[in-house]
């Protein structure tokens, strides 16, 4: 009962920091550096990892099919299942779960230190709202940067996907017919949706990590208890919001 | 690092991002953001069966659209198909539900029409001109509106077109295991029987039917009646099998995309080895049907008068070793398509020639 | 004392900063108590602080001194009584956007993430007090009156903690509040540190109009001053008063507090066991 309370106040809290955020919007461009900041933060300093690790799952994935359906006689679709489980969902959530992990992890520390040290009640004092400051040119920055980062882990992986059926002798599938399979049974429409559901996710990862460093009570120790706390609520998020967004986009 | 960098690269690196989005887009969509939707056309049908949104529309085997929706209009079904800029469509040409490809790919065919009658949407009205917005945002282009209909015909069902050729098969099977009777009965030329391949063999206990039976049928063929009759006799009915014929030639060509062995099978059909690989790629295969069913009928005819016949048969055995070769495979094939359906026929196809 | 013109605080508002024609306020605490779980830190707490007076609360470490700051400043809510700023309820939030506050926190709680001149700069910028150059002038006078210059680029994480708490009076200095809430100011500091904090503390009325609210144990500071001086002890205001009345208490509690003799004969922790 305790803890479906605490869920609720959870819920509750996180909804009503991005009305708050959403309505200090105006503010974006006076804030311009704190956003270019963060984008830097959130994007371009993430990017590394999602490229190694969407080239390694287009990769597995194309070696797994290229495995599984060599018995069916259906491996030339390879190029057309790997691009189309990259795009609507491994991509989006790969991206979700390396932002939950490497970003939102930081977020919640930065800011549950920056409630333990008092920092956040100063600012409160100082009549600067936490949520303009620290929030909403973190969510904008996410906004902007989870796209570009899911689009490169798309294509990363669908080239990890092309090099592993060319190179692996039991699927011996060329680059050409690879990518002709897939551009054949793939639109625009699923790199739009993957693209979607990974904007969703990333914007709710950050949203809910803020919200979990903002609400650090305690000493020193909750900090800690604070970024696991994110990453593990950040984590439910995602493969719950997957569910939904994906029947709600179908 | 000093901030105009930091700015720098993450401008740098969202515009990356935005020009892979751009390519992805191009090369998935195929550059449909600059060139016009074309028109739209309804097409209505009893059923759409398989037919789905996304599935190809093409003229004469060309893509020229595709199904840009389907819904529900009173007590028949609507498709509305989206077709290319600049294709014109002849307003006597008619659209067809084709099933091609074994996972049961459907399309809609549409035929060519006849030339020198007016188009059924005129060319200066075969484009949507595009907003400013929907130019840059191709998203917030809205869908075109159908503006004519196109008439539509229900196309030969495959499933019963395979019932019809394995009832056909049955009957000339039953027909020749009469014969076979025949020959048993007589006795004068043995080594006849055992140049005869297995079915005749396994088919002995038909050979103990009475010689009406075979009067019967025969009779049966000769008024036209039966499948087989029909066939005979009907030339439309024929033409159907041809045309449908064709479309499992169609079905047969896809299948390579999907297996790599289904293009040994269809070589070997090529080469007209096997039943199907004389229906398919035989042009004059009515004519040869006609032509054996004739001769059949003429022996049976003499079996029937009780000429003796039989010795001058016995001379023509290598017409009979013949004829009954191709049934016998024919029949193995067409078993298989009776029951199974288009889905499984190059698998069918497969069991029976080999 | 309520003040007609709306507050130029307002972030909303930025054209509107004039902090010059800002009027001091007065805080009035009436009935207050607090309560964390079962404990009860402040009990019936009631004073007031007229506009522009420089009111020193004293008291035993942990009788409840931070915990009224942040409720004046609207950081804790109270558990019954109210406080109220120039007239309004401390805890709703449009207070503060119409009542110029600064806190100095005891630990100082500086931004670690930005260096001290970014520290102090913060307000005005958020705020648009100023432009950059004025901005600039203000900071680097804050700066010189607490000896600050040289750490004007360094992190707070370089500094010492007396310096640390000389930027968070810097830091508050800046923001030229109406209300100035300082929590131990001197505590960290040396005898001739402390004796400017208290001189910039008792002079900054008379660069504008300032109410000052003082928590210290520093008894220099607090009657030299001081205009009213209160001691807090287990969470209940036992006197408040002027410096001379309180020397003159009879209370011993009050006594004892202000000057507590150290009797090495007969230690307190010794009175204690027994
Ligand atoms: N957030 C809190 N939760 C629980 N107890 C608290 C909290 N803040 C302060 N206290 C308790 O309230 C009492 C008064 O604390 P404080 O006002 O900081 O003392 P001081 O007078 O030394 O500044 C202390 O006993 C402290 O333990
Ligand atoms: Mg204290």
């Amino acid at each position: 009962m305790n803890q479906l309370i605490k869920i609720l106040e959870g819920i509750g809290s996180t909804l009503q920091l991005l009305v708050r955020s959403a309505s200090y919007l105006p503010s974006l461009p006076r804030q311009f550096g704190r956003f270019v900041e963060q984008c830097y933060l959130i994007g371009y300093t993430t990017l590394p990892i999602v490229a190694i690790l969407s080239f390694f799952i287009g990769s597995v994935l194309a070696l797994q099919a290229g495995y599984s359906m060599q018995n069916f006689g259906a491996k030339q679709l390879i190029g057309a299942l790997v691009g189309l489980s990259m795009a609507r969902e491994l991509g989006p959530v790969m991206v979700a779960i390396l932002l939950a992990g490497r970003v939102g992890s930081a977020i919640a520390a930065e800011l549950a230190s920056m409630k333990v040290y008092q920092e956040i009640d100063a600012l409160v004092t100082m009549n600067i709202p936490p949520a303009r400051m620290l929030v909403m040119p973190r969510l904008v920055a996410v906004l902007v940067m989870v796209p570009v980062l899911a689009i490169i882990a798309n294509l990363v992986g669908w080239f990890g996907g092309a090099i592993i059926c060319s190179s692996t002798s039991f699927i011996g599938i060329e680059p050409t017919t690879y990518f002709a399979t897939m551009r054949q049974n793939m639109e625009f429409k699923d790199v739009l949706n993957g693209l979607i559901k990974a904007e969703i996710f990333g914007f709710f990862v950050v949203l809910v990590c803020c919200n979990i460093g903002l609400n650090t009570r305690g000493g020193p120790r909750e900090i800690g208890a604070a970024v696991t706390r994110a990453v593990v609520v950040s984590l439910i998020l995602i493969l719950v919001l997957d569910y939904f967004v994906t029947k709600a986009l179908m | 690092m000093n901030n105009l960098q930091q700015t720098a690269r993450v401008g740098l690196f969202f515009l990356l991002g935005l020009a892979l989005i751009w390519v992805t887009f191009e090369t998935l969509n195929g550059g449909k953001i600059l060139k016009d939707e074309g028109y739209a056309i309804t097409a209505g049908f009893e059923s759409l069966k398989e037919l789905k949104q996304g599935d190809e529309v093409r003229m004469a085997g060309v893509r020229i659209g595709e199904v840009q929706s389907t819904r529900l209009a009173g007590r028949r079904a609507e498709a509305i198909l989206r077709i290319d800029p600049m294709v014109t469509i002849k307003s006597d040409a008619t659209a067809s539900i084709v099933t091609a490809g074994l996972i049961g790919t459907n399309y809609i065919g549409i035929d060519l029409g006849t030339a020198g009658v007016p188009d059924l949407v005129p060319r200066e009205k075969t484009r949507s001109p595009r907003g400013f917005f929907s130019r840059i945002l191709p998203f917030l282009q809205p869908e075109p509106e159908p503006i004519a209909e196109i008439q539509t015909k229900t196309a030969a069902d495959l499933n019963s077109i395979m019932a019809q050729i394995g009832a056909l098969g049955e009957k000339l099977e039953s027909s020749l295991g009469s014969l076979g009777t025949a020959f048993a009965g007589d006795g004068k030329n043995p080594g006849l029987i055992q140049k005869i391949d297995g079915l005749v063999t396994d088919n002995r206990e038909k050979l103990t039917a009475t010689m009406t039976n075979i009067r019967e049928i025969t009779d049966k063929v000769n008024k036209g009646e039966g499948t087989l009759g029909r066939l005979i006799s009907d030339p439309k009915l024929h033409d159907e099998l041809v045309a449908t014929l064709n479309e499992i030639k169609a079905g047969a060509t896809e299948a390579k995309g999907f297996i790599a062995n289904a293009q040994s099978i269809i070589d070997h059909v090529k080469q007209g080895k096997g039943a199907i690989g004389t229906l398919v790629f035989d042009e004059k295969i009515g004519d040869d049907i006609r032509s054996s069913v004739a001769t059949l009928r003429t022996i049976s005819d003499k079996i029937s008068r009780g000429e003796g016949t039989l010795g001058k048969l016995l001379n023509d055995d290598s017409l009979f070793r013949d004829t009954q070769a191709i049934m016998k495979k024919a029949d193995r094939a067409l078993d298989g398509f009776d029951d199974t359906g288009p889905i499984t026929a190059v698998g069918v196809v497969y069991r029976g020639l080999f | 004392m309520p003040t007609p013109e709306a507050h130029p605080a307002s972030s909303s508002d930025p054209a509107a900063a004039a902090p010059a024609a800002a009027q001091a306020v007065g805080v009035s605490i009436e009935n207050l108590s607090k309560q964390f779980g079962t404990f009860e830190v402040l009990k019936n707490v009631t004073f007031a602080v007229e506009p522009e007076e420089i009111f020193v609360l004293m008291g035993p470490s942990g009788s409840g001194k931070s915990v009224l700051l942040k409720h004046i400043v609207g950081l804790e809510l109270p558990t019954s009584g109210c406080v109220t700023v120039d007239g309004r309820d401390a805890a709703a939030e449009d207070t503060r956007e119409h009542v110029r506050m600064a806190l100095v926190f005891q630990s100082g709680a500086l931004f670690n993430s930005l260096s001290v001149f970014d520290n102090l700069a913060l307000y005005p910028r958020e705020h648009r007090v100023a432009n950059a150059a004025g901005i600039r002038e203000k900071v680097m006078r804050a700066l010189q009156i607490l000896s600050l210059e040289n750490a004007a680029q360094k992190f707070p994480s370089e500094l010492s903690g007396g310096m640390k708490k000389r930027v968070a009076i810097a830091r508050a200095l800046v923001m030229e509040p109406q209300l100035m809430l300082y929590d131990e100011p001197t505590s960290e500091l040396d005898p001739v540190m402390s004796a400017t904090i208290s001189e910039i503390i008792a002079t900054l009325k008379d660069e504008y109009h300032v109410t000052s609210l003082v928590v210290s144990h520093d008894r220099e500071l607090a009657l030299n001053i001081a205009h009213r001086v209160g001691i807090l002890m287990g969470g209940s205001l036992v006197v408040v008063g002027t410096p001379s009345e309180l020397k003159a208490s009879k209370d011993p509690r009050v006594a004892e507090f202000l000057n507590p003799k150290i009797d090495l004969k007969n230690p307190r922790f010794k009175k204690l066991e027994t």
